[in-house]
């Protein structure tokens, strides 16, 4: 299995380590022990369904924080529970239709390994697309006159009504609770998975939104992630704490840490987002390694591809699904905008572009490297250790982490990910993942 | 009633003359595809008692598959262990061949 280790050139891709070995450090996986994890397609079983009659015989048993494992324990049960829900009848889908062959379940192995300056967990798992690694992300198309956001996932609206095409990029996310979040170690990322949210039952109108204090508060246009304690009652997403009370429950370590690797707007320059879920699904302080590429003022993009380097200035929607890496990456193929370069109805830009280089600050500190051979996509994450920054969980030699997974695979966004029941992960210390200590 | 049942019904209406009738029914997985495994364990007490229980209290009090098949077709109340009482799950099909199959898979845990 010499071909699927995959050798970190750490000294280049983690920033500020100096003093860490200055060759590539490399890393053999098959010594590491692996853990197989089952991920399932949950549909919208909100934290309010979960405590409802429709969840029949487990209503009470929910809300007072049972375990979902105490009664989803089955060894095949995350494939019997994600083929139901899509089977076509199933409440928890009304979009059935629209997802006809889907993947119920994902199998997937997670091995984990640390130094002294940083934690690598590393992924397998088999994209549903044998023939794509799902790097692709929706762009704006010129209709001759402006630049209009094209494509969206399976379950978009303009999807569904057939007005736009099917795009959107594949990511692999962790959610993670150091024993401050009451009921995470038991019910996982469904405690943050709520009616309200996006795409979910009850889904929040623009009218809903913009009267709520707390969204008023932080700004915000839509309902997402948010852990219980952020809300006087947590089955209900209007009831928002004030600002003090929220920035007294984070100071306190109520948040769940949340990093996403994204095969469009982070893989390339290395990265993997760094965020938490608190009142809502937030990224941490400083930039991330992705950008918007719309110019707010002139409503054109920022940046074009650099023919010299992508081969033309710009793509067409018969690209996707395509050979061809559609991903715009500052220094590497990005050139700035010339509104005067011939634009034709159809050429479509990046709605992203990426760098490196203005990643910054707490929002930089994970990094990642992937590789996606015969339909198996591998993602290792690196993640520094003993982080100091009032919106991270540290991780620490000999500490013990709850876990949820999720993957957004084959065109998918939202909810419309496989999720994991929670496994523990210990850093050195005995758990259902162990990370091993590296010489 | 759903397709699976369906099928199986099917099956066994296809078969019945060459086999007696459950022994086509494969009751694991009906027990399964009806939830029940996720209150009755196999040798854990979970919201309902295990299977190893079930069977040896059938055992000692030499009760059958007609028993077994009441409590998963008539719906009656049950009582928890915090006192509380619910309705139990009604199995989804009313083919007692299948019912029959279950309740013997059950039975000999
Ligand atoms: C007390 C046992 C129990 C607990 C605890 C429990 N469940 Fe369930 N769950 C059930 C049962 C029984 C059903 C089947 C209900 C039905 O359709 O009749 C079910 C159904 C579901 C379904 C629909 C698909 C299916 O398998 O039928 C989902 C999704 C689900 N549960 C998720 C969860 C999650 C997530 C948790 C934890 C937050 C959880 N459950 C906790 C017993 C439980
Ligand atoms: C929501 C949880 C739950 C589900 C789902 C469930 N049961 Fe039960 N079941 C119970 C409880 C609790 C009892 C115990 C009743 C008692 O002891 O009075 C019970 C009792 C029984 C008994 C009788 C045991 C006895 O002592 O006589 C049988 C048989 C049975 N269940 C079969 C089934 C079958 C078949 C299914 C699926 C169709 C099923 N159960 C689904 C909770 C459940």
């Amino acid at each position: 299995m010499k071909k699927t280790a995959l050798f970190l050139g750490v000294s280049v891709i983690v920033a500020g380590c100096a003093s860490v070995a200055t060759g590539p450090q490399a890393i053999d996986w098959n010594k590491i022990p692996a853990t197989k994890v089952a991920l399932f397609y949950p549909g919208q079983s909100s934290y309010q369904w979960l405590r409802s009659e429709a969840h029949a015989g487990a209503a009470k048993e929910t809300a007072r924080g049972d375990s979902c494992t105490s009664c989803h324990d089955d060894p095949k049960e995350e494939q019997r529970q994600g083929a139901k829900i899509l089977r076509g009848n199933h409440p928890l889908e009304p979009h059935a239709a629209a997802l006809k062959g889907k993947n119920g379940h994902i199998d997937m192995t997670v091995q984990a390994a640390y130094d002294d300056k940083n934690a690598y967990l590393r992924f397998q798992y088999k994209t549903h697309n044998p023939n794509h690694p799902g790097n692709d992300y929706p762009g704006y198309r010129f209709d001759g006159k402006e630049w209009k956001a094209y494509g969206g996932m399976r379950l978009n609206k303009n999807v569904l009504a057939g007005k736009t095409g099917i795009v959107y990029e594949n990511r692999l996310n962790i959610m993670l609770d150091d024993g401050k979040v009451p009921g995470f170690a038991q019910q996982g990322c469904w405690l943050t998975c709520h009616d309200g949210e996006r795409d979910m039952q009850k889904e929040a109108s623009k009218a809903e939104v913009e009267a709520n204090a707390l969204l008023k508060a932080i700004k915000k246009s839509d309902v997402r992630k948010y852990i219980p304690a952020s809300r006087s009652d947590p089955m209900d997403w209007k009831t928002g704490k004030p600002l003090d009370e929220i920035a007294k429950l984070k100071a306190s370590g109520q948040f769940l840490e949340l990093m996403q690797w994204r095969a469009h707007r982070s893989d390339k320059v290395g990265g993997a987002d760094d965020g938490y879920v608190l009142e809502y699904r937030n990224f941490d302080k400083g930039s991330n390694h992705f950008a918007s590429n719309m110019d707010g003022k002139t409503k054109q993009p920022k940046f074009m591809f650099d023919p010299a380097k992508f081969g033309a200035k710009a793509f067409a929607a018969s690209d996707y699904g395509g050979k061809k890496e559609l991903i715009l990456v500052k220094g590497v193929n990005a050139v700035p905008f010339d509104p005067n370069a011939g634009w034709k109805e159809g050429d479509i830009l990046p709605q992203y572009v990426l760098s490196a280089a203005d990643a910054k600050g707490s929002a930089a500190d994970n990094k990642a490297v992937s590789s996606w051979k015969d339909g198996v996509q591998t993602v290792v994450f690196i993640r520094p250790l003993g982080l100091a920054n009032d919106d991270d969980k540290a991780l620490k030699p000999g500490g013990v982490y709850n876990v949820g997974f999720a993957i957004h695979d084959d065109n998918m966004t939202g909810r419309g990910h496989h999720v994991s029941y929670t496994k523990t992960l210990g850093i050195g210390a005995k758990a259902d993942i162990t990370a091993v200590k590296l010489n | 009633m759903n397709i699976r049942t369906l099928i199986v019904s099917a099956a066994i209406g296809g078969l019945c003359l060459s086999a007696p009738a459950f022994a086509q029914v494969d009751a694991e997985e009906i027990f399964k595809e009806n939830d029940c495994h996720k209150c009755h364990h196999p040798t854990k007490a979970k919201k309902g008692p295990s299977l190893a229980k079930i069977a040896a209290k059938y055992k000692e009090k030499k009760l059958d598959e007609k028993e077994a098949i009441k409590h998963m077709t008539a719906g009656k109340k049950v009582e928890l262990d915090d006192g509380t009482k619910e309705d139990h799950k009604i199995i989804d099909t009313k083919d007692v061949a299948v019912q029959t199959a279950v309740a013997k898979w059950m039975l000999n845990r």
